[in-house]
């Protein structure tokens, strides 16, 4: 089961990417950006699950923190940017 | 690992793996951030809730609280502050009235 995850954790990923690196407009990457992060949070407590470990979930705590402030900053950002 | 934990992981990858396909499949902005901000959330919700009858310690289940409820209170906030900026950048089908512009334009309604 956790093999199936993380192949479904990888294709998820995967068009996350696809939208980060395509995205037609600035919003839509920092979409992607944000998906990617989210992505990369749920397979690191697949992981963490795999190997019973308690340590490892609190790299999690991190990544969520840091996901908002940068969602946060990059929309203050283009509100500025803007025409 | 048992079968409950082993459930709710597949199905917070899963909700993972949806979200990334709106955000590919969907037209516009607003679609795509609808896709990629809630489904996520829920996966790592149940992602979290399998992880934690898994390993069971004192100090995971604390952190995965902590981690949860930290994702359910800074997403919505996220979105929101991402769509409103953006408003002006997008193309956005809009329905006959834009209340955000006329609430700037005139002063918000009075109550």
């Amino acid at each position: 089961m956790i093999e199936a995850s993380l192949v479904m954790l990888f294709i998820g990923a995967g068009c996350f990417m696809y939208r980060l690196l395509r995205g037609p407009s600035l919003p839509d990457r920092v979409v992607g950006v944000d998906g990617l992060l989210s992505t990369i949070v749920i397979a690191i407590v697949v992981v963490a699950t795999d190997k019973h470990s308690g340590l490892t979930v609190e790299t999690v705590l991190v990544a969520v923190l840091v996901g908002f402030v940068g969602t946060t900053a990059l929309s203050r950002f283009i509100e500025r940017r803007g025409d | 690992m048992s079968i409950v934990s082993g459930v709710f992981l597949v199905v917070g990858s899963a909700l993972a793996m949806i979200g990334g396909i709106g955000t590919v499949r969907f037209p516009d902005f607003l679609s795509r951030m609808h896709a990629a901000a809630k489904a996520p959330t829920l996966g790592l919700l149940l992602v979290a809730i399998g992880a934690a009858i898994e390993i069971g310690t004192e100090i995971a289940i604390t952190t995965l609280v902590l981690v949860v409820i930290l994702q359910l209170l800074s997403s919505p906030v996220g979105a929101h502050a991402l769509s409103r900026a953006s408003r002006r950048q997008v193309v956005v089908q809009l329905d006959d009235v834009d209340q955000l512009t006329r609430d700037e334009q005139d002063g918000p309604a009075a109550d």
